[in-house]
């Protein structure tokens, strides 16, 4: 796969743009969309192409937004464009299954990674026994990283991995870390485990690239990058502003330069109506710790309500909301409303 | 005592019943002391298959008798049980209902399994006479199907979905393995008292501190509905649930570009279980309430008369 002059990748990059990009257009994407980026990344030799409604397999709903493609659509469109990369996909206990995950082995599906609120890794261990039995690699993730200490994050980890999991990680899915928070974590996480390590950035404070670097110094060897940063809330990690850069200090990611910048190019052509930016609500969102996913229902709800975004983000930090609790955007926002009466 | 006679559907047995409960989690430690106050139950058994189970010990210090052999220490007593409780894991009631149908006793079966006939009090408490099995369904499933069927009752759905969540410090390692069980026992429950096969269910595990209090969203798709109808339709389920579970309240009830939505909070009251943890107690509610029921019918039912030394 990779074709760097022959150096081992020392890095892994992972994709997750057709995923975790669905967050800023409402799980919008079409097909021509989907095949059109699986192509581009497949052409520069991205190792791993994620796909999915931003929640994961099964997660389409009023909740959290209704995709404009089935599960089942996406999957066969992605598959159908990959040649070189491989194909992953996400899932959420709680909101897929051992069916939606049937359905993605179906299809061909080459990683799987089972999410899990980072106090709760403890849900991940029928699904990652799932994948095990049935031969696909499995990769656990701990959301929400930064309401748990390092050492809590190097537990789940290690018990993670003993369900199973061939890596183990964390996302950073409000923005909120800064390097030193991430080497912290990281290093305790790679004390814990001997399975590759897994860092997944968002870019609320501005640090998604730098978080990422740390992580690498400190032993993980999964990142995440989404082309433009596409991805929930400000974005996340630049894909290719870190492949360059992890080249640069000399971690060969077997991934070629042009045709990423082609894909990116692509990316902000054909996928996003702009790239992501770090608007003040986000801003807001990463110093409140809050599910960067949150974004655009708390501007609808704000807007609807007549109360200011950036307070329904601190309140629903306040009462430690996690991703997948949309329901309470509502509840906050009236109770911001009846208490400014 | 006649430890001859088997119960069987029609004997006439003096209360209060004897009762055993398999599991003790969360939810089968909240089960024996609800089911150790009601004056138509006594819980003579916990059995777990755990021996170090934290529950076990806590069973005992109520009173109750313990095994760690699980549904074994069901079928070896010489003295049956009229109503056995399973509060163990989806998978494991299958089996436990193969060895136990043979006794003829009631079985009240709280995990997600789907195996017996789904029960929610608050809307089919009167079909329970004929069936053996009783599946509680879920505890999201007790709080969403009595409002989601009275909707019903009025307006057609075209979709409905329902968000629970509970405070991850009241869902048990049981309930964490079996969350596939849980999502879709839920589902087909709502499926049956909405008449919609488009049903979306989802679990969020919350880890806020102090605990969220137990809290079920719903979404019910359908036209023409009226703010006013759905607001009386709501809170008139809300208040035959609150019968037998007082801390069920309506936290929101609106509709918005033809979806109802709806959000119920439960409190759990008067046990040692904390406030927050309403899951536990709207399921081991519902549990003690049909099972109150079978006693009282079985009280009236014409037939042999057991009496008890």
């Amino acid at each position: 796969m990779n074709e760097a002059a022959g150096d081992r990748p020392a890095v892994r990059i992972y994709d997750p743009t057709l995923r975790d990009g669905h967050h800023a257009v409402r799980h919008d994407l079409g097909e021509a969309q989907l095949r059109a980026y699986a192509a581009a990344a497949d052409r520069a030799r991205v190792p791993v192409v994620e796909v999915g409604h931003g929640n994961g397999l099964g997660a389409s709903s009023l909740q959290v937004g209704r995709a404009r493609l089935t599960d089942d659509v996406m999957l066969s469109a992605v598959r159908a464009e990959l040649r070189h990369s491989r194909m992953g996909a996400f899932m959420l206990p709680g909101w897929g299954t051992a069916d939606d995950l049937r359905m993605a082995i179906d299809h061909g599906v080459d990683v799987v990674r089972i999410g899990a609120h980072c106090t709760e890794s403890d849900v991940t261990e029928r699904h990652l026994g799932f994948l095990r039995d049935a031969g696909v690699e499995a990769h656990a993730t701990l959301l929400m990283s930064h309401m748990c200490t390092p050492a809590q994050l190097g537990r789940a980890c290690e018990q993670m991995a003993g369900f199973g999991a061939q890596a183990v990680g964390i996302f950073d899915s409000a923005g909120h870390f800064l390097p030193e928070d991430v080497t912290e974590r990281i290093s305790a996480i790679r004390g814990a485990v001997d399975v590759p390590v897994i860092f997944h950035g968002h870019n609320n404070l501005g640090s998604a690239v730098a978080n990422s670097i740390a992580a690498v110094r400190a032993g993980a060897t999964i990142i995440d990058g989404c082309a433009r940063g596409f991805g929930a809330g400000a974005g996340n990690t630049q894909l290719e502003v870190l492949v360059p850069v992890l080249e640069r200090l000399g971690y060969p990611t077997g991934i070629d330069l042009y045709r990423l910048l082609d894909a990116a190019d692509l990316a902000e052509r054909e996928l996003m109506p702009a790239p992501p930016t770090i608007s003040s609500e986000s801003i807001v969102s990463g110093l409140a710790g809050v599910f960067s996913g949150f974004r655009n229902r708390v501007l609808d709800v704000a807007a609807r309500e007549q109360v200011d975004p950036r307070d329904i983000f601190f309140e629903l930090g306040r009462r430690q909301a996690v991703a997948g609790q949309e329901d309470l955007i509502v509840d906050v926002a009236m109770s911001l409303r009846t208490a400014s009466l | 005592m006649q430890a001859t006679t088997t119960p069987t559907t029609g004997v006439r047995r003096s209360r209060p019943l004897r009762a055993a409960v398999i599991g003790a989690g969360l939810i089968g430690l909240d089960l024996a002391m609800k089911i150790q106050r009601s004056a138509e139950l006594d819980c003579r058994l916990v059995t777990a298959r755990d021996e170090d189970a934290p529950g076990l010990r806590a069973a005992r210090d109520l009173g109750c008798r313990v095994s760690a052999d699980g549904v074994d220490a069901v079928l070896a007593t010489a003295d049956p049980y009229d109503i056995v409780f399973d509060a163990s894991n989806a998978t494991a009631h299958p089996a436990h209902w193969q060895a136990l149908e043979p006794l003829g006793c009631l079985v009240v079966d709280l995990t997600p399994s789907g195996v017996g006939h789904a029960v929610v009090p608050a809307v089919n408490g009167d079909t329970l006479p004929v069936h053996r099995n009783l599946n509680l369904v879920s505890c999201g499933g007790q709080a969403c199907v009595p409002i989601l069927h009275a909707l019903s009752s009025r307006y057609r759905p075209s979709y409905v979905e329902v968000v629970t969540t509970a405070a991850n410090l009241s869902v048990g390692r049981a309930t964490r393995l079996n969350l596939d069980e849980y999502l879709a026992t839920t589902r087909d429950a709502v499926r049956a008292s909405t008449g919609t096969s488009a049903v979306k269910t989802i679990l969020n595990l919350s880890p806020a501190r102090p605990p969220a209090t137990f809290r079920v969203a719903m979404s019910f798709q359908s036209e023409d509905m009226d703010q006013r109808v759905v607001g009386d339709l709501v809170h008139d389920a809300a208040d035959r649930v609150r019968a037998f579970v007082p801390g069920f309240r309506v936290r929101a009830c609106t509709v918005t570009d033809g979806v109802a939505f709806v959000a119920v909070e439960v409190e759990a009251s008067g046990d040692r279980i904390p406030s927050y943890a309403g899951n536990l107690d709207i399921i081991n509610s519902a549990a003690v309430l049909v099972a109150e029921q079978y006693a009282r019918q079985q009280a009236s039912l014409p037939g042999t008369e057991v009496t008890r030394r």
